[in-house]
């Protein structure tokens, strides 16, 4: 299976490299001869890699530890919904499977558009295999997972196959950790298909209103997993490293944001170009900029220069990917250079306070974001550079930072759509702001009342109090124009009007789910925490909740030997139930993990941790961390989630366009136009 | 101008108070003053993460810094000081956020200079935006060198 895998690996490299040629040819001489084989060959590629794919996992589930990649990261004992993901949890592995996510983008592109955008597609199938070559090249030549395991001696070589392998990295067997990798994964390499055809939009001159239309919904899909890859990121980060937290603010972590905000800053700006033809270049900027953080963030993933949690294998694939990465910038700021003629905005501004500048400062915001980011994330390595100093750069830099941007965003979240296109008049700056800031007044006076008085917390859920109350302000002002002009009642408008917009109101809902995020991450200033060593029959207090020691009990699994603590809380004199925090360590590689015992509800969770044991009494030590408001941070990305899917779905009026510039590249096709 | 002056007093007024509420609110107990410079802190035994935040059990590492940190305290010293005796001990890679000196504090300055300066772009291009068209955007509008040839060359292949 190794040399079937090896195989693959070549010829989907083949197929790339002519997949590349093929495409510019059927660009460049507008053939559609060649477009044909430059599809074939996209399938080629998606085939070939599907194969080593298939061969890597036949390796996995077979226990075969003479591929040294098995012998690495798999064993004998572990279950095979743990066997599985075994292909991304290593550095081959994941390049293999970040190749193979590109093949199938790829191939849905090519099988999407086989009978529209047909000026666009051969770039696009020329950039996509571009990638393709980069990815399978590195797999086959620097990180190949199909390496077998052999022991030198003087003799020479022979074959050497382990009893058992290492296993799985402990912290990695959670079943959101299952999801987790190819979400993210889906995020990065999608990114490479707007990419694509913002590219071939250049190349070919097509600039008009398709390559945009296209490109968002190109845009949206990865933009989608890469904010759900994030999401499962943190709850795998809350669930299993036991410190109560699920974001650290660690570079790999900031590698998975720093696309996603400018992407973000891509939706946003490009609804200025569909609805006023302005901000052409700047489009094209954050494409190729979310494409590069893109590559950037796998490379800083999996390169390892700079120190993380995520303790992925240090290798020699940096230079390479910086060699990729230079490729990209050199390349996409050329065409772009070229082609600046053929990107001037249509109109004008009518006015300074208009939506379109309010798309412009929310831009500046994002990429502001971007910048602090990525430049936390890197500055220990310029530090290194520049003064032979290692410095960390961690959440207290992060939060002074990036806590302001994040509340001028959530200021613009809700302002955004209280302006008009256009021109906004001071008498609708009043109307409309007005509500809203009297509800989140309200709000902001109670919660001062309350006892709020940390400023970030309290201007956070100022302003959520403030988006809120403006976008149902929009749902209720669309619906009761509708109930008026159509006579449905209140429900039915709402749905009526989601529907006939869903990219509208699916970005409105998208907010609302921001505002729910931004709810949960102010409840951290809240946080509560204590710990003690405790022995059956011992008594923890922590606010109000009292926890009892009942006993400790130890097993074994198949897979790990387990501690566990068995403990009865109360809070406020009533009985909640039994918490049973846990402490495994893995047979394969003897490293310990907690498994946390939590109690969760809209208010608050109860996170019970097993955080050690004392070698001379035998009491465990227990850590308690009361973390109010954190549900919301699940809930609202399920929001955001949802709301992105329904911005996803073409509404009625965008299903008739769609019809009619099909039948228009089919009549163009019948003529033989490419 | 008036009314202007006086809520323009009144938002200074509830933004200080706010930041002095804030501060006056921070203090805390030993053990908060504690836990607070582990969250300032990285633990040194490799495992990157905040000193509160070390996943390993027992770790010594962790156990030797929590001792310096309670032993400075009990010293009656300061968080500087107990920082700088940490620095002294394990390098400046101890701390979760570069100091603000020499040139580690472009660490702090660039993302607000970064702020700044994008402000500034999107101020002048909103103002650019606003300047009137040197010829009005109608279809009879003189069409670019460039773009003229791109069309003509277009129009030659579907000709053609």
């Amino acid at each position: 299976m190794n040399q079937v895998g090896s195989v693959g690996l070549i010829a989907a490299l083949a197929f790339a490299i002519y997949g590349v040629v093929a495409g510019a040819v059927a660009g460049k001489l507008r053939s559609p001869r060649m477009l044909k084989s430059a599809q074939r060959a996209v399938l080629g590629f998606f085939v070939m890699i599907t194969v080593a794919v298939a061969s890597l996992e036949y390796l996995i589930l077979t226990n075969d530890f003479h591929s040294a990649y098995v012998a690495s990261h798999s064993s004998i004992a572990l279950p095979l919904m743990y066997k599985i993901p075994v292909l991304w949890a290593g550095q081959e592995g994941s390049l293999l499977f970040w190749t193979w996510l590109l093949s199938i983008y790829a191939g849905i592109a090519v099988w999407m558009n086989r009978r529209k955008n047909r000026q666009l597609m051969p770039y696009v199938i020329s950039i996509c295999m571009g990638v393709g070559t980069f990815f399978s090249l590195i797999t086959f030549w620097v990180a190949n997972p199909f390496t077998q395991l052999s022991l030198v001696s003087a003799s020479g070589t022979t074959p050497f196959t382990p009893a058992d392998g290492n296993g799985l990295n402990p912290s990695l067997q959670f079943h959101s950790m299952v999801i987790h990798p190819p979400m993210l994964y889906l995020g990065y390499v999608g990114m490479a298909i707007p990419f694509a055809f913002a590219m071939s939009a250049l190349m070919t001159r097509q600039l008009g209103d398709n390559w945009i239309r296209v490109t968002r919904r190109w845009t949206m899909v990865p933009w989608m997993f890469l904010g759900t890859g994030i999401l499962l990121g943190g709850q795998w980060a809350y669930h299993v490293l036991g410190w109560g937290g699920y974001w650290a603010w660690d570079p790999v972590e900031n590698a998975s944001l720093l696309p996603w905000l400018a992407g973000t800053a891509f939706l946003h700006s490009v609804m200025i170009q569909e609805k006023r033809g302005m901000l052409k270049v700047w489009n094209m900027v954050l494409i190729i900029l979310t494409f590069f953080l893109s590559i950037f963030g796998t490379f800083l993933t999996r390169s390892g220069i700079i120190s993380s949690v995520h303790a992925f294998a240090k290798s020699d694939i940096g230079p390479w990917f910086s060699v990729f990465l230079a490729i990209i910038a050199a390349f996409s700021l050329t065409v772009l250079f070229l082609r600046l003629d053929f990107l001037k905005s249509d109109n004008r501004l009518d006015s300074i306070v208009s939506r379109e500048s309010g798309f412009l400062f929310n831009n500046w915001i994002l990429l502001a974001a971007v910048l602090a980011v990525l430049w936390g994330t890197i500055f220990p390595v310029i530090s290194k550079a520049v003064e032979n100093q290692t410095v960390t750069v961690g959440p207290p830099f992060f939060n002074r930072v990036m806590i302001p941007i994040g509340l001028l965003l959530l200021f613009l979240t809700g302002a955004g759509p209280l302006l008009a296109w256009r021109k906004t008049s001071f008498q609708s700056i009043k109307r409309n702001f007005t509500i809203p800031l009297i509800f989140a007044g309200v709000v902001g006076g109670y919660l001062f009342w309350a006892g709020i008085h940390r400023l970030y917390t309290w201007m956070s859920l100022f302003l959520c109090a403030f988006v809120i109350a403006s976008i149902l302000g929009e749902f209720y002002k669309g619906a009761r124009t509708r109930m008026k002009i159509s006579k449905e009642n209140f429900f039915s408008a709402v749905y009526n009007l989601t529907m006939r917009n869903t990219r509208r109101y699916g970005g409105y809902i998208v907010h609302l789910g921001i505002v729910l995020l931004f709810v949960g991450f102010a409840g951290q200033a809240f946080r509560f925490e204590t710990q003690k060593l405790m022995g059956p029959g011992d008594l923890l207090q922590a606010k109000d909740y009292l926890i009892r020691c009942e006993g400790l009990t130890s097993g074994q699994h198949a897979n790990y030997t387990y501690e566990t603590a068995i403990l009865s809380v109360t809070r406020d004199g009533r009985a909640l139930g039994e918490m049973r925090p846990q402490k495994r360590v893995y047979m394969a590689s003897q490293e310990a993990l907690s498994h946390i015992a939590l109690r969760t509800n809209l208010a608050r969770d109860l996170y019970v941790v097993l955080a050690g044991q004392d070698p001379d009494s035998g009491k465990v030590l227990i850590h308690v961390i009361i973390n109010p408001l954190v549900q919301w941070v699940w809930i609202g990305g399920l929001v955001v989630l949802l709301g992105t899917i329904l911005a996803l779905f073409p509404s009625r009026v965008e299903r008739q366009m769609d019809e009619i510039r099909k039948t228009q590249e089919e009549a163009l096709e019948a003529h033989h136009v490419l | 101008m008036k009314p202007i002056t006086s809520s323009r007093k009144l938002l200074r007024a509830l933004i200080l108070s706010l930041v002095f509420i804030n501060i006056a609110t921070a203090a805390g107990s030993p053990e908060q003053v504690e836990k607070d410079i582990g969250n300032n802190l990285y633990c040194m035994c490799g495992c990157v993460t905040a000193l509160n935040h070390c996943p390993h059990e027992n770790c010594p590492v962790k156990s030797e810094m929590h001792k310096i940190i309670r032993t400075d305290l009990a010293q009656g010293k300061a968080e500087p000081a107990i920082l700088q005796d940490l620095v002294a001990r394990y390098g400046l890679k101890v701390l979760a956020s570069p100091p603000t000196q020499g040139f580690n504090l472009t660490a702090w300055i660039l993302p607000g200079v970064g702020l700044i300066i994008g402000l500034f772009a999107a101020i002048t291009i909103v103002r650019r935006w606003r300047r009137p068209a040197l010829a009005p955007a109608t279809p009879t509008a003189p069409m670019d060198d460039k773009v003229r040839a791109a069309v003509e060359e277009e129009m030659k292949k579907f000709g053609g």
